[in-house]
């Protein structure tokens, strides 16, 4: 166990003072925020040119009041005078990019309501936005009406701007809801899903590691001091704490970022006990894609020479792309279970499938946990053998048939 | 001298080709013991079962009398055949890798590999990237790895290959220096002259089974007969009818007369006939040189010699 340490620690050192791997480590968030970020920039600096647009049809001549209220509230909207109908409401905002229309009517001064008219393309916060536009409403109330007991409660009650979008009233609200819960459900799952992939892709330079130290021919140096099982777990491990360093890097850089940019709740919904779940099945991905890793690793000289076995091993992390779509279909579906019962396919489908279901089919996570522990526990045993033979055959590749013949030995 | 390593009746085969027939050596503190043997006689495979990077079929291997299962491997050096160093690390990074799993200390190990590096010419090497070093230069970091940490016991399979004459003498020397501290030396190696100067004892091994073992000295003086070199107009009958001489062989334009191994060099040279043509004239023993590819070819030059003294 001690020398499992000393290689661990050796792998990630010799990792961190590489710059290809610090490069990788720091341009990969940098990258995906600005996939992020750039579109959004994009699409902020058009708002800029045409900015919100808020239609009045003003039938008690307050505009020209709201009109210079919006430009002394300076923000990124304007008021357009209108005189189409409220019945022509939508076909004027399909028009426009990001637009709200707004009928200012007696009645809409005697209810204190008046009703905005918004689509898919309006921006969320313009609706709220035309709060604004009550007061010079608000003053026309007070002008208008004597100072009754009625009245003051009229004026008490204030005026409330209520949005209705395209969809009906009702639905809407119901899907708002189930909006919130399936991303209270996908965000735990969609981190889940990133640990995995940033050490799937850190323990496939693995691969890597355990043909190098056959191409350099230092490892029966290096067995000279260890067994190759101590050897085998050391890289296993050093590479799984290589990808949580470049899984924190890119938390700490992408994180903020996404809290600052959407509204989401993120932080409040990813830490959650349900994600405890998630990262073990995820670790357990890992551990046995590292131990196929580093044993096939073993059995090649270098990359370039990788044959047809080899290549097909290495894609093994994306099989669970299969079941995608009929897991997104049918999340308790047939498929989705047989996908959750392959070890190879069953991290990635399992964390999609507890992602998109709202209640966890405990039994075949277990079943399925089971499974996934036990595949792993015997690739690593078989990787091991494969690896004590394979690592001390310099400058050569392993044929299926040899490995084969290493397994039963 | 204590002994240090013991192997007995070791025996290892792949499939149903037998590489190691029970061989049984021992090498002793402060001595260097050769393993002899041309390509594929079975050297690296007895090395690799001796470090445990291979399971001997049968036999037994002891390092200091104990017949332990676990390897002392942080009280053994080794430089593998097959060697390299990581590519994209400092020298020092690695050569302290190397020692701590051996369980070195650190500081110490610091110290004593500056030092090497300075002894070996490689000063100011230790913050270079490894795959900026020369062969040469890497064959040293990989030599100086092997001995950094103190063994006892110090395998060496082919240090020599790739060095120059000048690395070859320093490898020579500190391998030397490192017996007389009281290292026990396994040494492999096909440059015989270097073996014939440096090695204590030898053990030749062939196809897997010992062919000689014991003190280089005894070896020369049982195997290594005297060779008469002659150059001269002299008929192959007319050598070959000469007292004690076992076999004659045509090198160019000189004769190798080969000489039995009781025979007195200065009587038999005093009863040369006069009518001898004779323009160069040398004796001396067979060098190991001579009985190394003598056994590799499959001459049975040796072979004769052994069956008579058997």
């Amino acid at each position: 166990m001690r020398n499992t340490m000393k290689v661990a620690k050796w792998e990630i050192m010799r990792n961190m003072k590489s710059k290809s791997f610090l490069i990788g480590m720091f341009l990969t968030p940098i990258i995906f925020l600005a996939f992020l970020l750039v579109p959004q920039l994009f699409a902020g600096s058009d708002d800029e040119g045409a900015s919100s647009t808020v239609y009045v049809n003003d039938e008690l001549g307050v505009f020209a009041e709201m009109e210079a209220l919006v430009a002394r509230a300076g923000v990124d909207w304007k008021v357009v005078q209108t005189d189409r109908p409220e019945s022509e409401a939508q076909e004027l905002l399909a028009e426009n990019d990001d637009a709200a229309y707004v009928l200012i009517t007696e009645e809409a001064l005697q209810s204190g309501t008046v009703t905005v008219h918004t689509n898919d393309d309006t921006n969320t916060s313009l609706a709220s936005e035309v709060q604004l536009l009550g007061v010079p409403l608000q003053e026309r109330q007070i002008e208008a009406m004597g100072l009754t007991s009625e009245q003051a409660v009229a004026l008490a009650q204030g005026i409330v701007f209520e949005e209705v979008t395209e969809e009906a009233a009702g639905v809407d609200d119901m899907a708002s809801g189930e909006d919130a819960a399936f991303l209270e459900r996908i965000v735990p799952g969609a981190f889940a899903a990133v640990v995995l992939l940033s050490i799937v892709f850190t323990g496939m330079a693995i691969f890597t590691s355990a043909s190098q130290e056959k191409k350099d021919k230092i490892a029966e140096i290096i067995l000279s001091s260890l067994t190759p099982g101590e050897l085998m777990q050391g890289k296993i491990l050093g590479y799984f704490v290589l990808g949580i360093i470049q899984l924190i890097v890119f938390v700490v850089l992408v994180l903020p970022v996404l809290v600052w940019r959407t509204d989401v709740p993120i932080l409040e919904y990813l830490l959650v006990p349900e994600l405890m779940l998630l990262l073990l099945i995820a670790v357990l991905g890992y551990w046995l894609y590292a131990s196929i890793f580093v044993g096939i690793g073993a059995t090649m000289a270098d990359m370039s020479t990788a044959g047809n076995f080899q290549g097909f091993v290495m894609m093994l992390p994306f099989s669970p792309f299969i079941f995608v779509g009929p897991v997104f279909a049918d999340p308790s579906g047939i498929w989705a279970q047989i996908g959750s019962y392959i070890p190879f396919t069953s991290p990635g489908v399992l964390i999609l499938r507890l992602s998109l279901l709202e209640e966890w089919p405990w039994v075949e996570i277990i079943i399925a946990t089971a499974i996934l522990i036990v595949s792993g526990w015997i690739c690593m045993k078989l990787a091991g053998k494969i690896f004590k033979t394979g690592i001390l055959l310099y400058g050569k590749n392993a044929t299926p048939g040899e490995i084969l013949k290493w397994l039963r030995a | 001298m204590e002994t240090m390593l013991k192997v007995e009746g070791l025996k290892k085969a792949f499939k149903d080709k037998t590489i190691l027939s029970g061989i049984s050596f021992e090498v002793k503190k402060g001595e260097i013991m050769a393993l002899l043997g041309p390509n594929g006689a079975g050297k690296s495979t007895t090395i690799r079962n001796i470090m445990g990077i291979m399971y001997p079929d049968a036999g037994s291997i002891a390092f200091e009398g104990r017949q332990e299962k676990e390897i002392p491997r942080d009280r053994i050096g080794y430089l593998p055949e097959e060697r390299g160093l990581y590519k994209n690390v400092k020298v020092m990074d690695i050569l302290l890798y190397l020692a701590d799993l051996k369980n070195y200390p650190k500081d110490k190990a610091k110290q004593r590999a500056l030092a090497y590096l300075e002894k070996f010419g490689l000063e100011g090497k230790d913050k270079v990237n490894v795959e900026e070093l020369s062969k040469g230069m890497g064959q040293k970091v990989q030599f100086i790895a092997s001995i950094l940490h103190e063994p006892e016991l110090l395998i060496l399979d082919e240090p020599f290959s790739g060095l120059d004459p000048v690395s070859q003498e320093l490898f020579k020397d500190e391998i030397r220096s490192l017996a007389d501290n009281g290292t026990a030396i396994l040494l492999s190696s096909h440059q015989m002259n270097l073996v014939e100067e440096m090695a204590d004892r030898l053990f030749l091994i062939h196809r897997g089974q010992q062919v000689i073992y014991g003190p280089l000295a005894d070896v020369k003086k049982q195997y290594a007969n005297f060779k008469c070199t002659i150059l001269g107009a002299n008929s192959h009958e007319q050598l070959a009818s000469l007292p004690d001489v076992e076999r004659v062989i045509r090198q160019g334009d000189k004769d190798v007369l080969y000489l039995s191994k009781d025979v007195q060099p200065a009587l038999w040279m005093r009863n040369m006939p006069p009518e001898l043509d004779i323009q160069e004239f040398s004796i001396d023993r067979i060098s190991l040189h001579e009985i190394f590819i003598d056994i590799a070819t499959d001459r049975n030059l040796l072979k004769e010699g052994r069956e008579e003294h058997a």
